[in-house]
């Protein structure tokens, strides 16, 4: 057998195709990766949406492709006011335990069928069922009436401040009833929004491409001739994909920003997340020295946030001290800098507690928090306080936390609505309250918010400083998103959103 | 040579029912909170737990791994948890566009490796040099680092190529060559240090051996004794080299497939990974398993064929 002159020719024609279609690359790339037209837009989208039912929707992220198929009840504007989008009004009794909702009647969905309240009714009934990654959106909610051809009645068993902002998220997204319950609209959503989806040129994993809807509705929502969500799952993909212009928008991080900074691209920041300790253990079931409140003070005192920012995320965010976010209503000014830096008080507090030394905290490692966590296991131990690092959390770990497992953790938590974040972390029923610690004088200002309507931001607030008096939490900033595009496009930020909602980009003049 | 086939498909078999019962255990014990991980941290215990009984994670482990297996013989990996796609169909999609890019990238190596090992080992002296200077440098750069390097020149930079993949329907098939030369440049450049270094070896090995001087003393020239004779004793140790890497490529190309966003196996295995989306995970195991089972016989059918004496053996 003849290996070598066979293996030569072979490789002599395999390397003059190669370098034949490299130079075949040098004159089409340009035509490929070139300019696209002033309408079309390209977003790196940073997750695959798992399926187009609207019941499937998800938060931040996750909504934006689900806006250009689906319209949905009330529209959310980039500072967080509700606004009528498919509801024209709505309205609750005075128990705050029925909403009423008005609706349009000259809207049809992609497949011809007409939006009304028996499709509204369809929906919201649908959400409830489909066990859906939101579904606890509509779990206040227990009938859905239809009143008249365009009004429906949600009864409420208890009330629930967020649930108008629900109806502008996933639980408000309407599909066509036709539709709705259908192996199609898995992958291919049957919506009333100002696009639809062009499903020759949609590849899974690859990208999704939707063309403006002829007649729709509202024009103003309808900015482009085509979207495309390109999949970009990896960050240095889309930082390569946004540079070299295949894509007019995406999301990347402090350090991948500056390389995009460095092509010209603009930035368009918004805080979303907030990142620090919860001290889980505050009854001292299991770590004695956390039932201490001037321990817990001790600790927030202990950290140079604003170091640790500038270190870690070249200082993209702001230090503050309170869990709840800036846009959400509960942020109040005063406890921004409640806890400065100041390892004196903090000994000073361990000291008069009894504590001087041997306060251990156990923290579990968090898979790309390691440096914050070395941080804070320095700035503890330089005021007394002995750090464990822990195994690393696992896919387990929300079953670990709600079992109690950990008795204080270094996180990034999402900042939502007051009422959302108050059930994610504060009241007894909250996934972050494990050991469901409460008092009479917290659940009776949890209980303002819930009955409070329109006024549940502000009762809020009072919640707010509650847990940051009795330190509940030691949190370190909230940290900037860092949503890049390029000048072809203006993209304005919506709070709470790593992700701008899709009405949000419009074509540069 | 039926039944030496048969008899390692077999064996296939074996190591495949034993992966699959090792993985799919493995994987359930730690699956707490996948109900949880669908449903996000708001959800109320019953909706968590009408989730759970949706997915059959309140069966015992045995039934539900008998009801995987018995689904698996006809050919149903069951649906993806979080996307409602059947695995099957999840797998079909995207394991031509790693394999495309897998077997392009091995043919490659094979032809470049052998010529740079038989050409050093060959000519020796400076040659030689390049070859063991090159094949350090290398095999010490990851494939990733030179894929971002590859990106950062050829496609930002000079704008020879498209930073990250552009394959869709109806796109020209330059597309498609043009999204997978810098990837495959990325993945082959390992294989073919490595590859080289191994068959210069194998190929010094058998140039020092008795039967070679005694070619040489019966007055046969250099180009035959190597072609006849050397190249065909050494090509076993090619082989295995050449499959080894190709499993090991298996690893490299999510990454690779991550860094230029190919639709292929890797961001598949990522993501699914990552959200314990077990039975894609199951799928995607099933699918290694299967890949490095059939190199393996296909490398001991062409070292059969190569050489005689690993045949009796």
């Amino acid at each position: 057998m003849k290996l070598g002159p066979k293996a030569a020719s072979a490789a002599l024609i395999l390397s003059a195709s190669l370098a034949l279609t490299a130079c075949g690359g040098g004159s089409a790339a340009p035509a490929g990766a070139g300019a696209p037209a002033a309408t079309t837009l390209t977003l790196g989208a940073v997750q695959e949406i798992r399926s187009w039912d609207p019941a499937q929707a998800h938060v931040g992220h996750f909504l934006q492709p689900y806006q250009a198929a689906y319209d949905s009840l009330l529209l959310r504007e980039p500072d967080g006011k509700l606004s009528p989008m498919l509801a024209t009004a709505w309205k609750y009794n005075a128990a705050n335990t029925v909403l009423t909702v008005d609706l349009r009647t000259d809207v049809t969905f992609s497949d011809g069928a007409k939006f009304d309240a028996a499709a509204a009714k369809a929906n919201l009934d649908h959400f409830k069922t489909a066990n859906g990654p939101q579904m606890a959106q509509l779990t206040a909610v227990s009938d859905i009436k239809v009143v008249d051809a365009d009004t429906i009645e949600l009864d409420l068993t208890t009330p629930d401040p967020s649930l108008e902002f629900y109806l502008s998220q996933a639980a408000g997204l309407m599909g066509s009833p036709k539709a709705l319950g259908t192996e199609g609209i898995k992958t291919e959503p049957v919506g009333s929004g100002p696009y639809v989806m062009d499903k020759a040129a949609t590849v899974k994993d690859s990208q999704s491409v939707f063309t403006a809807r002829k007649d729709y509705w509202n024009k103003d929502n309808q900015k482009f001739e085509k979207i495309t969500f390109k999949i970009l799952l990896d960050l240095t993909a889309r930082t390569n994909a946004l540079v070299s212009g295949q894509v007019d928008a995406t999301l990347l991080d402090p350090k991948t920003g500056k390389q995009a900074e460095g092509a010209k691209m603009i930035l368009a920041a918004n805080e979303v997340d907030w990142q620090g300790l919860t001290l889980f253990d505050r009854d001292g079931a299991k770590n004695p020295a956390l039932k201490d409140v001037r321990v817990r003070q001790a600790i927030n005192y202990a950290f140079d946030r604003k170091t640790i920012l500038d270190q870690v995320l070249l200082g993209q965010g702001t230090p503050t001290s309170q869990p709840f976010g800036k846009a959400s209503g509960a942020w109040v000014e005063d406890l921004e800098n409640k806890y400065p830096y100041d390892p004196a008080k903090a000994k000073a507090l361990l000291k008069e507690a009894g504590f001087e030394t041997g306060v251990v905290l156990e923290l579990p490692s968090v898979p790309g928090f390691e440096t914050q966590l070395a941080v804070i296991k320095q700035q503890l131990s330089d005021v007394g306080i002995t750090v464990n690092i822990g195994a690393a959390i696992t896919n387990t770990y929300t079953t670990d936390v709600a079992g109690q497992k950990f008795t204080s953790m270094y996180f990034s938590l999402f900042q939502g609505e007051p009422w959302v974040a108050i059930n994610q972390i504060i009241s007894t029923k909250a996934l972050y309250n494990p050991f469901k610690t409460t008092s009479p004088e917290l659940q009776a200002k949890i209980d303002a918010v819930q009955g409070g309507g329109k006024d549940a931001p502000k009762l809020a607030q009072e919640v707010n400083k509650y847990v940051v008096d009795q330190a509940w939490f030691a949190p370190m900033f909230r940290v900037n998103q860092m949503y890049y595009h390029n000048s072809k496009i203006n993209v304005t930020p919506q709070i709470q959103q790593a992700v701008p909602s899709i009405y949000n980009y419009s074509p540069a003049k | 040579m039926i039944r030496f086939i048969l008899k390692r498909l077999g064996s296939g078999l074996v190591v495949l029912f034993a992966v699959s019962v090792l993985t799919f255990f493995l994987l359930y014990i730690s699956s707490g909170s996948i109900a949880r991980n669908i449903l996000g941290d708001q959800a109320t215990p019953e909706q968590l737990a009408v989730k759970e009984a949706e997915l059959g994670l309140d069966q015992p482990m045995p039934v539900r791994y008998f009801s995987w297996l018995t689904g698996a013989l006809r050919g149903d990996l069951g649906t993806s948890w979080f996307t409602s796609e059947p695995v099957a169909n999840a797998l079909a999609t995207r394991i031509p566009v790693t394999m495309t890019m897998v077997f392009a990238a091995m043919i490659l190596i094979a032809i470049i490796a052998t010529l740079i090992g038989v050409a050093a080992a060959v000519k020796r002296g400076w040659v030689d040099r390049v070859v063991q200077i090159g094949a350090i440098i290398g095999d010490s750069i990851p494939g990733f680092v030179i894929g971002i390097i590859l990106v950062t020149v050829l496609a930002i930079q000079l704008g020879l190529f498209p930073a990250t993949s552009t394959i869709s329907p109806g796109a020209p098939a330059s597309a498609w060559v043009l999204s997978l030369t810098l990837p495959v440049i990325a993945l082959l450049i390992n294989g073919v240090t490595g590859g080289a270094q191994q068959i210069r070896s194998a190929v010094i090995k058998q140039l020092e051996r008795d039967y070679v001087r005694t070619l040489r003393s019966r007055g046969i020239g250099e180009g035959e004794i190597l072609s006849r004779h050397v190249l065909r004793s050494a090509a076993p140790a090619g082989l295995t080299v050449l499959s080894l890497q190709l499993i090991g490529m298996l690893g490299g190309v999510v990454i690779i497939e991550q860094i230029f966003a190919l639709p292929g196996m890797g961001p598949l295995a990522v993501a699914a990974t990552s959200q314990t989306d077990l039975p894609v995970v199951m799928g995607v195991v099933m699918y290694t398993v299967a890949v490095v089972i059939t190199v393996n016989l296909i490398v001991d059918l062409l070292n059969g064929w190569l050489n005689p004496k690993v045949r009796a053996s």
